[in-house]
Parts: structure tokens; sequence; C-alpha cells
């Protein structure tokens, strides 16, 4: 009996330790760390580690920046802040509602969690359902998430963290409320998803790509030195705000076309991508989302009624 | 045997011939429903899985309520007699019986909800007697046939019932003609919402003759969106008729 069990723990424990994160902070600017996670899609394989999270350690503490996709990826996290620095953590900031950005937030429920009052709005409502659809796409390592809502309304402008003071932008193409940060003391620009870079953007929330063309260009009239996109590497120069502008516009083009001419949404997710896009990570996956997101309000533009109704 | 008995007989031969001696090849999907479907759909009727037959789907459902769908028998152009199409593991599987009579080819694109991942099948009977079967896969999270309906949580929305937005997108020797249609196509399988959905179409060319026939199921999602290719130019009519019997017309110019 005792040796089965034995066996058992042996068989287990690879499993188990196959669950870890390894979060390792990467210093990006002074008092600034970042994890940064992978391009890739949700998976088993990488518990969803595919988000960028920061943390800036200020003489007060410690403002983090984002959670993480899993109460495990949140709890990791904290214990890379607790290796990384003696200073307890002050205060979580939500970028956006986004299950790969908040499901940590359950490592955090000690400290203020603060967002715009629109992601709050957009997690009570979707967060059960962007929960259950992460347990299907990565499966144990969401064991024991639960959605937690944020505590505290961020209004826009700057507010201080100890020497840091954090410039709060209240946009909204990506998801309709989006936060980008910038570190007036570093330049750091946390863009949150607004940008996403070398993988392919994201649009289930989004008003409009016009509206997400809007907020590129107030982020690049900021005056940052430092990018850190929502998802892939960081930029010291204007090229991830470059990108996202050629396939916003791009895809914005695509689908006014394919409306213009009569397409339907099977042809649509089948259009060729642009061979300077070769570099974007899952570009194919997120122009099938997008039509789905998107074209039905391209195609709605370009028919007119035809009905014989009395009114018509 | 009367004169109407030996023509059934002479017409069905060929058929039973092709019974003996199609080998219908292989499944290119898996499944486990399809001797069944064959069956239950085409009545134990000689098929062959045909990739030129092509059903066209997204790999996975993003909304599960509104995946397009493209079903492409234009290889067999004059020969078509009708299109079925399913959904394997949907709890209501058929979603439309797609008949084009003449002047629109054998291409049909429409919405549909799934229920979770399944394979799809549009089976293709041509004038021979023979169904060719394409055949595509679909993944999904799921829960495409149970969500809540979109078009009832809209205010007013029972105003708007039979509201046809279309347009007419010249494409050479064709014309493009998409509908779309504001109809909650209630499948009965949502909170105590009994079936409602529009179960009949026909499209007419400017002289009233038959270009069309579908009969539609409730796998078709709600505010129904068809799209067919059309030869010849003029005015088209679509007639619609629901199972509760409100009839609707539009006309594309």
């Amino acid at each position: 009996m005792r040796w089965m069990l034995l066996l058992f723990i042996g068989m287990s424990l690879p499993a188990l330790a196959d669950l870890e994160y390894s979060l390792k902070p990467r210093l990006i600017a002074q008092d600034t760390w970042l994890l940064e996670g992978s391009t890739d899609n949700f998976a088993k394989g990488n518990g969803g580690n595919i988000v960028n999270t920061a943390f800036i350690v200020t003489e007060r503490g410690v403002v983090v920046i984002d959670t993480g996709p899993s109460k495990r990826y949140g709890e990791a996290m904290r214990q890379a802040i607790a290796a990384t620095t003696d200073k307890p953590v002050i205060e979580v900031l939500l970028t956006h509602h986004h299950p790969d950005h908040v499901l940590g937030n359950q490592a955090f429920t000690d400290v203020p969690i603060a967002a715009l009052a629109g992601t709050t709005q957009l997690l009570r409502q979707q967060g059960d359902a962007m929960a259950e659809n992460m347990y299907r796409l990565v499966g144990d390592w969401m064991r024991g998430t639960e959605v937690i809502l944020p505590t505290r309304t961020l209004e826009p402008g700057v507010h201080s963290f100890g020497n840091h003071d954090l410039r709060v932008l209240s946009l909204g193409g990506h998801t309709g409320a989006d936060l980008a940060i910038l570190d007036q003391k570093t330049g750091v620009l946390f863009a949150g998803d607004l940008v996403f870079y070398q993988r392919a953007l994201t649009t289930p929330n989004s008003p409009g790509l016009a509206v997400w063309l809007a907020d590129i260009a107030t982020l690049e009239g900021l005056p940052w030195t430092l990018i850190v996109p929502g998802h892939g590497p960081l930029a010291t120069d204007a090229r991830p705000f470059e990108q996202m502008r050629d396939y916003l516009g791009w895809l914005d083009q695509l689908m006014r076309d394919g409306a213009a001419n009569g397409s339907d949404m099977a042809e649509m997710i089948r259009s060729p991508i642009p061979e300077r896009f070769a570099t974007i990570n899952l570009s194919r996956y997120e122009l099938i989302r997008s039509v789905s997101h998107l074209f039905p309000r391209y195609e709605r533009a370009q028919m007119t009624r035809v009905d014989s109704t009395p009114d018509n | 045997m009367n004169w109407q008995a030996s023509c059934l007989l002479a017409c069905w031969l060929p058929i039973a011939a092709h019974a003996a001696a199609i080998d219908p090849g292989k499944d290119p999907v898996p499944s486990v429903m399809w001797a069944f479907y064959h069956t239950q759909m085409l009545g134990d009727a000689p098929f062959v899985f045909d990739d030129r037959v092509k059903l066209l789907a997204p790999p996975f459902a993003e909304d599960a309520r509104q995946v397009p769908l493209e079903i492409d028998a234009r290889a067999f152009k004059g020969e078509v007699v009708k299109i079925l199409a399913w959904a394997e593991l949907n709890p209501l599987p058929k979603i439309v019986d797609f008949q084009p009579v003449s002047g629109v080819l054998p291409w049909l694109s429409i919405r549909i909800r799934i229920e979770q991942a399944t394979p799809l099948r549009a089976a293709v009977l041509t004038r021979d007697g023979l169904w060719h079967v394409g055949s595509t896969l679909i993944d999904a999270a799921g829960g495409g046939c149970t969500a809540p309906s979109v078009v009832r949580t809209q205010p007013g929305w029972e105003e708007h019932i039979g509201e046809v937005l279309g347009g007419r997108y010249p494409r050479g020797e064709f014309s493009r003609l998409r509908l779309q249609v504001a109809h909650p196509m209630d499948n009965g399988m949502v909170s105590g919402i009994p079936e409602f959905f529009i179960n009949h179409a026909e499209l007419r060319d400017g002289n009233d003759q038959v270009l069309a026939r579908l009969e539609l199921f409730p796998a078709v999602s709600e505010n129904p969106n068809l799209t067919f290719d059309i030869e010849g130019a003029g005015q088209t009519r679509l007639l619609l008729r629901d199972n509760s019997g409100n009839e609707f017309d539009a006309a594309i110019p």
C-alpha cells in the first residue's frame, strides 16, 4: 500500500512542478520591474502567461500594474515582488478588464485595487464568463481562480505614489475602458492592451478601430522614453505605434472593402495577410476573431432597407 | 404496373445501380453519428464523401451564436437538386434545405448557432440521384443554441420583425445578393420561449419566376444572414414566412 502511495506521489510531483510560472522580474528603468509574457495564445503549456505585468518600487511602497491570468500567477507575482524589495505593496492598478490582466487579483486583496469605473462595470458583467473560458483554455493553472472586482475607482489625472507621479489616461479603443499610465519620473509608458507589439491585437470589446487609432495618436504624443505594451517586447522608439497604426488601418480598410463588395464573414477570414505583418504572432487567428467582432458593423453600413413593410 | 410507376422505377434504377457500385470513401472528419444522419437526413440513399462540395467555416466559433458558414457546390453547377446542411452535435442539427431552381449558383452563405464542437455537413443531391457530402469540423466553447436571445434584449424589437437590409454587389458574370432579416429565430431552447423562426424563404426574379427555395431551421442564427450569387440582372424579390404565419417581402433592385 505504502509503495503505491509513494509511486503515486512520485508520478504526480512532476505534474505539479510543471505548473510553476517562474516569474523573473526584469529591471527596465529606475525602480521599475517588468514580468514579460510570451506573445502566444492561451494554452495549457503556458498557464496563460502571455501578458506583460509590472511593478514600480516607490519610496512609499510598491505599485502593481495588472495581476496576470490566474490566482496562481498573482501569488507568484507577489512572491517575485517580495524577492525584489522589502517594501510593501500599496496599490494595484488594472489597465482593463480582460482576464489575462485581472485574474491574479486574489493575491492582492489586502491592498486597494484601482481601475476605471468602466473597467469595474465590464468585469462585473463579463468576468465570470471570461474566467470560465480561461479554465477551458489553460486548465489546471486556473485552479481556485475567481473574479475579484476593483475596490477603488481611478480618475484620470496625475496620481502621486511616493516619489513617482503617475499620469493616468482614460482611453477606450481596446475595450471601451482602457487605462494608460505614464510614469513622469522615468518616462515609462504602460500602454496596457492599447498597444500590442509583434502580437496581433484583439478586438472582442473594441468600440471601433477609429477610436483605437485616435488613442494611439494620444499615446504617441506623450513624453515617453520607453513603451511597455500589454503584449510583446519593450521599445524605446515609436515602432510599436507605427505597427499598431499600420495594422489597425489595414484591418479597417480590409473590412470596409469586404463589406463594399459584398463579401461574407467566411470569405473575410480567409483574406490574405500582408507580408509586412509576418513578424506579428497570431495574425490569422485574431483576424478570424476580429471579423466576428467587427464585420457585422461594416456590412450593415453597406446595406439598405429593402423590405416592403408599410413604414419603409 | 401503370406508366407512372414504370417511370418512377426507371428513374430509380440508376440509383439502385449506384448503391451497389459506389464506394463512399473515407469520412474526412471524426464522426460518431454519420450512420445515424445518413438514415435521418438522406434516407440511406447512395452518397460519396466529396471534397468538391466545399463547406467553409472558421476553425473555431468566436461567437457560437453567429458562426459564418459558406456552402460551395459550384463544382456541380447545373446538376444540383438540393443542398442539405446540418451540424451533427447540435441539439437541433438541421440548418437549411436549399434548392437552387434556376439562375442562382449552388452556393450559399449563412450564419448558424453551434452548441459545441461538431462536424458540419452539406449534402448535395445531384440530378443523377447521388448525394455528395462535404464536411468540416468546428471547435467551440459552446452554448450557442441555448444562449439568451440578443434581439429580445433590444427595446421595441417586435416593431422591427421582418425588416430586411439588403444589397446587390456586381461580381462580373453574376451578382452577389446579401440579405439580413430582423427576426429572433427562437429555437425553443431558451427559458420558456417557444419556437418562433423563419422556416421558409423564396427568391424570385423580376418576372416572378422562382430562383431558389429554402427551408430554414432553428440552427440558423437570429437576424438571419443570407448571401446568394445570382446570374442575370434585374430586381430580385425575397419572400419569407415564419412558423407563426407572418409573411415578409423584400425587393432588391
